[in-house]
This record gives C-alpha cells, structure tokens and sequence, in this order.
C-alpha cells in the first residue's frame, strides 16, 4: 500500500487528508488544541479511524500550517503556500492564483502552468481579513459563523465599514447594531469588507485565471461573490472537496511526489 | 546546521547583547572616549582617531517603546523608537557624545528629541547632501571638517594629519581582514554562517578595533579546520538598511537558507571597502562615505546599486536576493519595490520582507522564507 498523509496545522483549525493512488480516502478537521503536537495528534487519529487505518500504514507524512515544525510525526515540512498551491491545482487543475483566507493570515499566490509558486504575499500581521475577523464580527452578530456568507444575499443595504481594523471594526460594529440596522446588512458590510483586503492581496501578485480560493472563508458565499465584483473574474467553485482542507491536500500530495521520489 | 562553531563566536555573539559591552568599559577605564553614531554616512574612522572609539547605536532587548511613543508619530520607525526608549532609560548614558546624519526624517527627528529630551554631553549632525557631484563632495567635506572641529574643541583632542592618517591604515587593515573572511562565502561550501559572519560585523561596530581584533584573526585561522557547509538549500544575498540582531539571519538560515552576502548598512559591502592613502585624509574620508554605494537615500544612483548587487549575486553565487526593510521606513520602503521589479526582471528571484526593528513575528517570517525557498525550486 502507498498510503500518504498531509497534516495542516493552522491557528483555528487541524487538518489531515489521507491519500492512495491520487485519491483522498480520508480527511478530518478539528478546532486547533492548545499546542500542535496535540493538534496533529488529534485530527490525524481522527482520519486513520475512519479510514481503519494506523499512523504506521501511512508511508510518508508531511506536515505544513503554522505548526508544523512542530509535529513529531511527519517526515518532511513544507510551508502552506506551496501547500495550498498544490492543493488548490488538485481541486482545480486550471487554477494559476489562489486566494487563502484562513485563521490567521491571508495570502494570495500566482502559479505558473506547472503548478510551482511564482510570486506570493501574505498579509500576516494584522487580523483584519483573515478567518479571525469574520468570528468574532459573527460572536457580534450572535449567529454562527457558518451564517455569516448568507447574510450578503438577504441584505439590501449593505453598510460600509470604516475601517478594517477588527478592534476599531467592533466599535462600528457594535454602532450600527445600536442604531437598528438590520443584521443582514451589517454581516454584508462584514463580508464585504473582507473581500476588500483580499482583492488588494490578490491584485498584489497579478492574477490569471483560473482564480480559486482555499482555506475556511472560501466557505463564505458572501466574501466570494463581492471578490467577484472586486476582481472582476469569476471565482472557480471547488467541488471536489472541501476547501478549507487544500493545505492538507497539498501536503499529502507533496508526500506523495516525495515518495515516488519526485521532490 | 548541526556542526560545530568556529572559535570565538560566542565570543562575538555575546558582544551583542547591551548596549554596553566589557570591552568598551576597559577602554573608558583606560582613558578612550566612546560616541555613538546612528548612520553610515558618519565616517566612522573620524570616531576612531585616538583616543576616540564608536559604537554604533542598536537598540537590544527593547521590547516595547512607551516613552518613545509619547514624543515620536505613529509614522517613525520602530529601529528609531528602540534607540530613543533606550537612551532615555538611560542605557547609554556611559556614551561621551552622539552624532547623527540627517540620512532620513526619522533620524533629524531621532536627532531633535535626543537634543530636547536627553541634553546629551556632545550632540552633532551631519548634513549629508543627496546627490554625488563637485558641489555635493565639497559640503560634505566641509560638514566633516565641522564634526571635526566641534569635537576637538568639546574633548580637547587634535585631530593632526598624522593621527587622521593612522586611524584610515587602522580602518583599511581591519576592514581588509573582515573581507577576507567575507570572501569565503564564496566557495559552494563555505566554512561560516551568514549568522557567525554577522556576528563579527556587528561586534566589530560595537566595540573597539584593537580589543577585538585579535579574536578576529583566531576566527580566521579557526576556519581552515572548519569543514564547509553543505546542508542549505538555497544560497542568499540579504539587501537593506540597518539590521543589528543576529535572530534575523539566524530565521532565515533555520529554514535552510544559507546568507553569503550582504548589501546592509550594518554589513559588509560596500562598507569594508578601503580608504585611499594617498590623498588629504578628509578628502579621502569625505569621497570614500559619499561616494560608495550603498544607501537608497542617494539620488541618481538606483543603477549603480543595481549593478553592485548583480556584481555580489555572480561573485557569491547567488540563488535568490531578499530585501529587507523596517516597517515605515520611506527609503528602503520605495527602494524595496523598484529593485524587486528591476532585479526580477534580469531573472532574479526576490523576496521582500517588510519587519520590525526588534526580532517578531518569527513563524511568519520563516513560512515566507520557506516558501520563497521552495519556489525557487530547491
């Protein structure tokens, strides 16, 4: 058997994709724990038992997210935006610049037909769009952030945020609450926000379609569709998993190359 | 890297951690006079005709910047705010005098604060034009002749042409012996770090020439047995301003990176380059300062610069260029973005990495490296 793991450790979330023969066979995704040995630990437990398999049928491992020179377990690491890239060529084979909104940070990388990094940038010091801000703007709101992408298409009057700043953010937030605006239209200023400080990202490193997006808040129809606008190209839906799991996809198939001796 | 050291590098990495360090108190102890100075365009062989020593100014181990805060805007940079915090905690109250160059806002800012706030002994700032030419050679060398006058009269000290003389042979031998060990970074495995060399670089512009030297020239012998390092994955040039902490270097090397070269202004090219003999010594101080290449803040000259690093990518062999720059920093700021392009273009890879003065952020800084590594391929 040539069974291949990728773990993603993120700020948020753990990922894990097991993979043999170019096809996933099992995944997980957990909240992140409080360190990322523990993290790794738990999610990739998770993908071997629904996959009634062991750590010591996986032949390779590689371990990406910010955690990841901290995973006892892999064999190699490798930084999640050649992770993500990868994982996002798998999804879609077309795809030349990613957009990966994640926990904690938010990154924008262009490929090249063969599916090597380029160019990339990140924006990794502040909260401001990234996966951080849209919980705690839903924490807000009181609704799960998995609501939070409906509320673009119910709102008719989108408000306008002043700044992107999540601390400052809140306080207009909390303004707009105060003052009756309806939720609908509060969350749409939310998501389009959002899809502001991605576009600039992405415009940063010159796009060329096929656009995608990876990572949690590409689960976000609302930020997807005002990118859209923004971009001015279409945003290709994945559907051949799930995109939050794109790192760890990338990883596994990195182990998989590696394995085979490719890389 | 899993190999042993080469002699004396904690030695030098020790150096490095006050502002302060044992070496320039056994000079004061016997008589020499320490200036701090912020800029390269401060000759800094001025500051060390006898019984002169310079310490150039970093600001180790400021975490955060309260007091500085009050007095500087929200727009100076953090390498800025990190000296002014620590010179108002009193940390390098032993220094008999500071100079400065009004080499950017930040630093005349830096300079007007220190004069306000701080009432130093002896305080003094250059005037350093932005352009090469006659004209611009000719007030820089009067503004050294100034600095000169100034502190010959605060400390009582001649500055003949015979000292002046001794201090630029003194500057020519060390930097000559600093760019012997440079030049071995030139081989595929070279037998030092980019780290242990940035150690004795900025060892060597905190503490006095004579103390050290001897380490130095250990070191240098210490490497004949070294073995070469063969571990990296991608051999890289570092450009940018100033960049006094060794953790910097030390991220980029733990990602498999392998810095050989450097284009910094606390580096070693076009810094260690000599100083002509054969001419008045602060005619030759004056045009060697102004002159090389090195920072953005000269006008004209991006294309100067621009060959100086193709020139250090062929000779060090050079994977890919990373550019660094501090966060707000308007020179290496606008710099960093026309040299990325130019360089990119000639098919050079580049990363730009904008930071903080003080060592943060550093598992974003190695996922960029990492990345910016694997894309070359390696």
């Amino acid at each position: 058997m040539s069974i291949v793991a990728g773990c993603d450790v993120g700020s948020l979330t753990a990922k894990a994709v097991i993979m043999e023969k170019g096809r996933i066979i099992s995944s997980a995704l957990l909240r992140s724990k409080t360190n990322p040995q523990l993290s790794a630990e738990a999610v990739m437990q998770e993908a071997l038992s629904k996959a009634g398999l062991s750590m010591d049928d996986i032949r390779y491992c590689i371990g990406t997210g910010y955690g990841r020179k901290n995973i006892s377990f892999v064999d190699k690491d490798i930084s999640e935006i050649a992770c993500h890239g990868r994982g996002a060529r798998w999804l879609n084979p077309g795809a030349r610049t990613i957009i990966d909104i994640g926990g904690q940070d938010c990154k924008a990388v262009r490929l090249d037909k063969d599916g090597n990094v380029v160019k990339f940038v990140a924006n990794d010091k502040c909260a401001s769009g990234t996966g951080r801000f849209l919980e705690v703007m839903a924490r807000l709101l009181d609704i799960p952030i998995e609501e939070m992408g409906s509320l673009s298409s119910k709102s008719t009057a989108p408000i306008t945020l002043s700044s992107t700043c999540t601390v400052w953010a809140q306080a207009d937030i909390v303004k707009y609450i105060n003052s009756g605006h309806k939720i609908e239209d509060i969350g749409a200023g939310v998501n389009s926000a959002m899809a502001k400080r991605a576009a600039i990202l992405a415009n940063s490193v010159g796009i060329e379609q096929d656009v995608c997006m990876t990572g949690g808040v590409a689960k976000n129809e609302g930020v997807v569709q005002d990118l859209e606008k923004l971009l001015g190209k279409n945003i290709k839906k994945m559907r051949k998993a799930d995109p939050q799991i794109a790192g760890a996809i990338g990883a596994a198939i990195f182990a998989m190359e590696s394995l085979n001796g490719r890389s | 890297m899993n190999r042993p050291m080469p002699t004396h590098t904690h030695f030098f990495e020790d150096l490095l951690n006050d502002p302060m360090n044992y070496l320039v108190e056994a000079s004061m102890d016997k008589g020499k006079i320490p200036i701090g100075y912020t800029c390269s365009y401060v000759p800094e062989v001025l500051l060390s005709v006898d019984p002169l020593i310079p310490i150039r100014i970093r600001a180790p181990g400021v975490l955060s910047t309260e007091i500085a805060d009050i007095y500087l805007s929200s727009v100076i940079c953090s390498y800025t705010r990190s000296v002014l915090e620590m010179a108002m905690d009193d940390q390098y109250g032993f220094l008999k005098g500071w100079v400065f160059a009004a080499s950017c806002d930040h630093m005349r800012r830096l300079y007007d604060n220190m004069k306000y706030l701080n009432q130093a002994d002896f305080i003094h700032i250059l005037d350093v034009p932005h352009r090469h030419g006659n004209d611009s050679f000719s007030w820089y060398a009067d503004e050294l002749k100034m600095l000169l006058d100034n502190i010959s009269s605060h400390h009582e000290i001649r500055f003949d042409q015979a000292a002046l003389s001794r201090a630029i042979q003194d500057h020519n031998d060390f930097s000559a012996l600093l760019t012997s060990i440079g030049d071995m970074r030139k081989p595929k495995n070279p037998p030092l770090s980019g780290t242990e060399f940035q150690a004795i670089t900025l060892s060597s512009l905190v503490a006095p020439r004579q103390s050290i030297l001897p380490k130095i020239q250990e070191f240098k012998e210490s490497l004949s047995r070294q073995e070469g390092i063969s571990d990296y994955r991608a051999r890289l040039l570092i450009v940018g301003g100033q960049m006094d902490n060794l953790g910097y270097i030390r991220t980029i090397e733990s990602t498999g990176g392998l810095v050989v070269a450097d284009h910094l202004c606390t580096g070693s090219i076009p810094r260690l380059a000599p100083i002509r003999m054969d001419e008045d010594p602060v005619t030759a101080i004056a045009a060697h300062y102004l002159n090389r290449i090195s920072c953005p803040r000269m006008m004209e000259a991006f294309d100067s610069r621009v060959d100086d690093i193709m020139k250090s990518i062929e000779e060090y062999r050079v994977d890919g260029v990373i550019i660094e720059f501090i966060k707000f920093c308007d020179t290496w700021g606008i710099e960093s973005s026309l040299l990325a392009n130019t360089l990119r273009k000639k098919g050079v890879p580049v990363l730009c990495l904008e930071r903080e003065y003080q060592m943060t952020g550093e598992g974003q800084i190695k996922t960029r490296i990492q990345a910016f590594i694997e894309s070359m391929g390696k």
